[in-house]
C-alpha cells in the first residue's frame, strides 16, 4: 500500500484515509448497538467506543504498513 | 455503653446529617462546575501536548478550540464540535479559492471576503444553535486563514492544513475528554426539564382554576421551554445511548405541548371574556366542568411526580373524556331556559375548546408517561411515520441586515488598515470580524458584547503576566503547563456561570490568541501591546455597528415581527390549501424565537410582540378550523358569506383598527345568519354546521375583545409613525 496519496496533487498521508474510515466503521458499529439495545450492558460505553475506534484505526494501520 | 451509643448517636444527628446534606449540595451543584474546570485543563493540556510534539505552528489554536466547544455536557461537545469541523473545513476551502483568484488585487480581495462574511452571518440568523455557529465559523475563518494568506501567497495551502490539523487535535481532546471523564449526559438533563414541564404545566393549571387568572403572563414562558427543550435536544441526539432513539417520540411530544398550550390559551381567553361580560351562569357552568378536568390532571391536589403517576393521570383523563358527554348533558341540562342565544352559543364554543383541551391533554399525557418505558421497534417506527416537518420563518430583510453589518465591519477595518499601513490590521479585522458576527443571534448583543470588552481586557492582563513573567522561566512541558494553567482554570471557571460566560470566553479567547509561544518562546512586548490595542479597537468597532444596526432590541425590528405575524394570519385566510395548525405553529414560533423577546418579557415591544404572537395562535387556528370545515363545500349561499369572512379577517390583520375590526364582525354576523337559514335545505349535516357556528362565534367574541392587541395597537402605530 502507498504511504502516500496524492489528493489533487497534494500529498496525503494514507493513515488520514485511515482514520475517516476508521470512524465511519465505529459509528456503524456504534449505530447497530444502540439498535439491539446492547449498551445498557455495558459498564462504560464511551470507553468502549474508543477501544472499538482505536482497534479499527490500529488494524487498518497495520494493513496499510 | 447505652451512654455512649446514645452520645454517639447525638454527635451523628447533630454532625454527620447536616454533612451529608453538604455533602449531596456539594455534588449536585459545584462538583460538575470542578469537574468542568478539571476537564477543560485536561483537554487543553493535552492538546498543547500534541501539537508540540507534531511541531504544529500554533499549539494555542488547538487549545483555543478546546476552550470554546467544551462545555458542562457531552452532547453539547459533540455538537459544537461536528459543526466547528464543518464550519472550519468550508471556511478554509473558500479562502483557498478566493486566494486563487484575487491575490494580487487587494480591493477586490478584500470586497469578496466581505461578501462571503455578510452570506455567512445572513446563514447564522436562518438556523439556530449549533448550525447557526457553523455558518460564523465558514464566514471568520476567511480572516484566520485568508488574510495572513495575503502576505505570503506561496503559503495558503500550508497555513489551511496547519489551522485545520490544529482544530481537529483541539476537537478531539475536547470529544474525548468530555466522553470519557466524568462524562455528564443531555439526557438526564433532557428528561428532567420534560418533567419539570409537565409538572409546572399541571401545576399552572391547578393555581388558575382556583383563582381564575389570566394565563397572559405564563405562557410564553411555556413557549420559550419548548425552545429551550428543542435545543437540548439538538445536541442530545448527538450522543449515542438513547436519546437518538427517543428523538422522534421527543419531537412530536413538543409538538402535542405546543398544542395543548395553546388550546388552553384559547380556553383560558374565552374565560376571562365571559368574566368581563356579565354572564355568571355560563361560566359557572364552564368553570365546574374545568375543574374536573383540572381534579382528573392532579393527585390528590398536586402535580404528578413521576411517570408513573402520569400513567395514572392519563387513566383519570381517559375516564374524564368517557364522561364528558354526560357531564355537558347535565350542564345543559342547568341553563336557564329564556337564555339569549349569543349566550347560548359562548357555552357551546367553551364546551367544544374544552373537549379539544382535554383530548390533546390526553395525547400529550400518554406520550409523556410512555416515553421512558420500552416500546417496541414496531412503535417506535409508526413514531417515526408522523414525523414533524421543520419549517422555518424569517425576516428577509431582517437577515440581510445582520449579514450588511458583518460585512461593514470587516469592510471599514480593512480600510484603515490598507490607508494607515496598520501593523496588527489582520488582529483587529479578525477580533473585529468574530465579534460582530458570533453574537448576531445573542438576545441582546450590546450587553454580550460589553461584557466580552471587559473579558478581552481580562483576557490582555493575563497574558501579559502569563508572556512576560511566567513564560521566560519556563523550561520544558511540566513548567509551561503550570505558567498557563491557572489563566485556564480562572477564564473556565468563568465560563460556568451563564451571567460571567462572555467575559470568560472573550478572556479565553484573547489570552490564547497572545499566548507567546510555538516551538520556542516568541513573545514581544511591543507585538503584544499593539496587538491588545487593535483587539479593543476591533471590539468597539462592532459596538458600534451592533448599536447602528440594532435588530434585536430596537422598536422598528420588533415592529417588523408583529407584522410577519399578522402576515401568517393573513396567508392562513387567503392561501390555497390553507396551510396547516403545526405549521402555522412552528412558523409563529420561529419568528417569535429569533426576535428573542421571549428572553425579555420586560420590555413593552416585547410585549407587544407576544400579544400578536398569542393573538395569532388564537384566531389562526379558528380559521384554519373553518376553512377545513367548509372545504368540499360549493353551494355559493354559504362559500360567499364565508369568503369575505376571510377577507375581511385578512383584511383587519393587514391594518388593524377600529373600522376593519366592526367590518370583520359584520361578515363574521352575516355569515352566521346565512348558516342559520340554510337549516332548510340541509345541505350541511348536523355537526358540521355546529362546528362552523362555534369557530365563527370564537372568532367574533375574540375579535370583541376590547384589550385586544387588534385595538390597541393602532395606538402603537400612531406613536411610531
Amino acid at each position: 500500500m502507498p504511504r502516500e496519496v496524492a489528493v489533487f496533487d497534494a500529498l496525503v498521508p494514507t493513515l488520514l484515509f485511515a482514520f475517516v474510515l476508521a470512524g465511519l466503521l465505529t459509528l456503524i458499529i456504534d449505530w447497530l448497538l444502540a439498535r439491539f439495545r446492547i449498551y445498557p450492558h455495558i459498564w462504560y460505553p464511551a470507553l468502549l467506543r474508543l477501544s472499538i475506534f482505536i482497534c479499527m484505526f490500529a488494524g487498518i494501520g497495520l494493513w496499510i504498513y | 455503653m447505652n451512654v455512649m451509643s446514645l452520645r454517639w448517636f447525638g454527635v451523628k444527628s447533630r454532625v454527620l446529617m447536616p454533612m451529608r446534606v453538604a455533602w449531596r449540595e456539594w455534588r449536585e451543584e459545584d462538583a460538575p462546575i470542578f469537574a468542568y474546570v478539571i476537564k477543560l485543563l485536561i483537554a487543553s493540556l493535552m492538546a498543547m501536548w500534541i501539537s508540540l510534539f507534531f511541531e504544529l505552528d500554533q499549539p494555542r489554536t488547538a487549545m483555543m478550540t478546546v476552550a470554546i466547544v467544551m462545555q458542562m455536557h457531552s452532547g453539547m461537545v459533540f455538537a459544537k464540535s461536528f459543526y466547528r469541523m464543518l464550519g472550519t473545513t468550508i471556511g478554509i476551502m473558500i479562502s483557498m479559492l478566493i486566494i486563487a483568484l484575487f491575490v494580487q488585487e487587494r480591493i477586490l480581495f478584500l470586497l469578496c471576503m466581505a461578501i462571503w462574511i455578510g452570506i455567512c452571518t445572513a446563514g447564522s440568523m436562518l438556523f439556530r444553535n449549533h448550525q447557526s455557529y457553523a455558518f460564523v465559523l465558514a464566514g471568520y475563518t476567511l480572516c484566520i486563514v485568508g488574510l495572513p494568506a495575503t502576505l505570503h501567497p506561496e503559503q495558503t495551502f500550508y497555513i489551511g492544513v496547519t489551522r485545520i490539523s490544529e482544530i481537529m487535535i483541539g476537537l478531539i481532546c475536547a470529544t474525548l475528554v468530555s466522553d470519557l471523564l466524568f462524562p455528564k449526559r443531555m439526557w438526564g438533563v433532557m428528561i428532567n426539564t420534560m418533567r419539570k414541564r409537565f409538572n409546572d404545566f399541571s401545576d399552572m393549571l391547578l393555581s388558575t382554576a382556583k383563582v381564575g387568572a389570566s394565563t397572559q403572563s405564563v405562557l410564553p414562558k411555556f413557549i420559550a421551554d419548548i425552545f429551550s427543550l428543542e435545543n437540548i435536544q439538538a445536541s442530545a441526539s448527538m450522543e449515542n445511548d438513547k436519546s437518538r432513539l427517543y428523538s422522534q417520540r421527543f419531537n412530536l411530544m413538543n409538538k402535542e405541548f405546543l398544542q395543548v398550550s395553546t388550546s388552553y390559551h384559547a380556553f383560558n381567553q374565552l374565560q376571562m371574556r365571559l368574566h368581563n361580560a356579565d354572564t355568571s351562569t355560563v361560566r359557572a357552568l364552564l368553570d365546574s366542568i374545568f375543574i374536573q378536568l383540572v381534579r382528573a390532571v392532579s393527585m390528590d391536589g398536586r402535580s404528578a411526580r413521576s411517570e408513573d403517576e402520569a400513567l395514572q393521570i392519563e387513566r383519570q383523563l381517559n375516564l374524564f373524556r368517557q364522561m364528558f358527554v354526560d357531564r355537558v348533558s347535565v350542564a345543559k341540562a342547568q341553563l336557564p331556559l329564556g337564555m339569549a342565544d349569543y349566550e347560548r352559543l359562548n357555552f357551546d364554543t367553551g364546551i367544544e375548546l374544552l373537549n379539544r383541551l382535554s383530548q390533546e391533554l390526553h395525547a400529550y399525557t400518554r406520550r409523556y408517561a410512555s416515553f421512558t418505558s420500552h416500546e417496541t421497534q414496531k412503535d417506535l417506527q409508526s413514531v417515526a411515520e408522523q414525523s414533524v416537518k421543520l419549517v422555518t420563518q424569517f425576516d428577509p430583510l431582517l437577515v440581510a441586515l445582520a449579514g450588511i453589518r458583518g460585512a461593514l465591519t470587516l469592510a471599514s477595518l480593512a480600510t484603515v488598515w490598507i490607508l494607515s499601513d496598520w501593523g496588527s490590521g489582520i488582529e483587529a479585522i479578525t477580533i473585529g470580524v468574530v465579534t460582530s458576527t458570533l453574537f448576531a443571534t445573542a438576545p441582546s448583543p450590546r450587553n454580550t458584547i460589553l461584557k466580552f470588552m471587559g473579558g478581552a481586557v481580562l483576557g490582555t492582563i493575563l497574558g501579559y503576566i502569563c508572556n512576560f513573567h511566567l513564560l521566560i522561566y519556563a523550561q520544558g512541558f511540566w513548567m509551561l503547563a503550570l505558567a498557563i494553567s491557572p489563566a485556564i482554570v480562572f477564564a473556565g471557571y468563568l465560563t460556568t456561570k451563564p451571567s460571567t460566560a462572555p467575559i470568560g470566553a472573550a478572556t479565553f479567547i484573547v489570552f490564547m490568541m497572545h499566548l507567546g509561544f510555538n516551538s520556542t518562546f516568541s513573545a514581544n512586548p511591543v507585538t503584544f501591546v499593539n496587538d491588545a490595542i487593535a483587539d479593543l479597537l476591533a471590539v468597539l468597532m462592532s459596538l458600534l455597528m451592533y448599536g447602528l444596526i440594532d435588530l434585536s432590541t430596537s422598536r422598528w425590528s420588533r415592529l417588523r415581527i408583529a407584522k410577519a405575524l399578522r402576515q401568517l394570519v393573513i396567508k392562513c385566510c387567503m392561501d390555497k390549501p390553507s396551510i396547516s395548525r403545526t405549521e402555522l405553529e412552528n412558523r409563529a414560533r420561529d419568528l417569535v424565537q429569533r426576535a428573542g423577546s421571549i428572553q425579555r418579557t420586560g420590555e413593552d415591544a416585547d410585549q407587544m410582540v407576544i400579544q400578536w404572537l398569542l393573538s395569532l395562535l388564537e384566531i389562526g387556528h379558528a380559521i384554519i378550523d373553518l376553512r377545513e370545515n367548509i372545504q368540499g363545500l360549493e353551494d355559493p349561499v354559504l362559500v360567499l358569506p364565508m369568503n369575505s369572512v376571510f377577507q375581511s379577517v385578512a383584511k383587519l390583520y393587514a391594518s388593524p383598527g377600529i373600522s376593519n375590526r366592526n367590518l370583520a364582525i359584520k361578515a363574521i354576523d352575516q355569515a352566521m345568519l346565512a348558516i342559520d337559514e340554510e337549516l332548510a335545505s340541509l345541505a350541511l349535516e348536523y355537526a358540521r354546521r355546529r362546528q362552523l357556528m362555534l369557530m365563527l362565534h370564537f372568532i367574533r367574541s375574540a375579535l370583541l375583545d376590547d384589550d385586544s392587541v387588534l385595538v390597541t395597537s393602532e395606538q402603537h402605530m400612531l406613536e411610531v409613525a
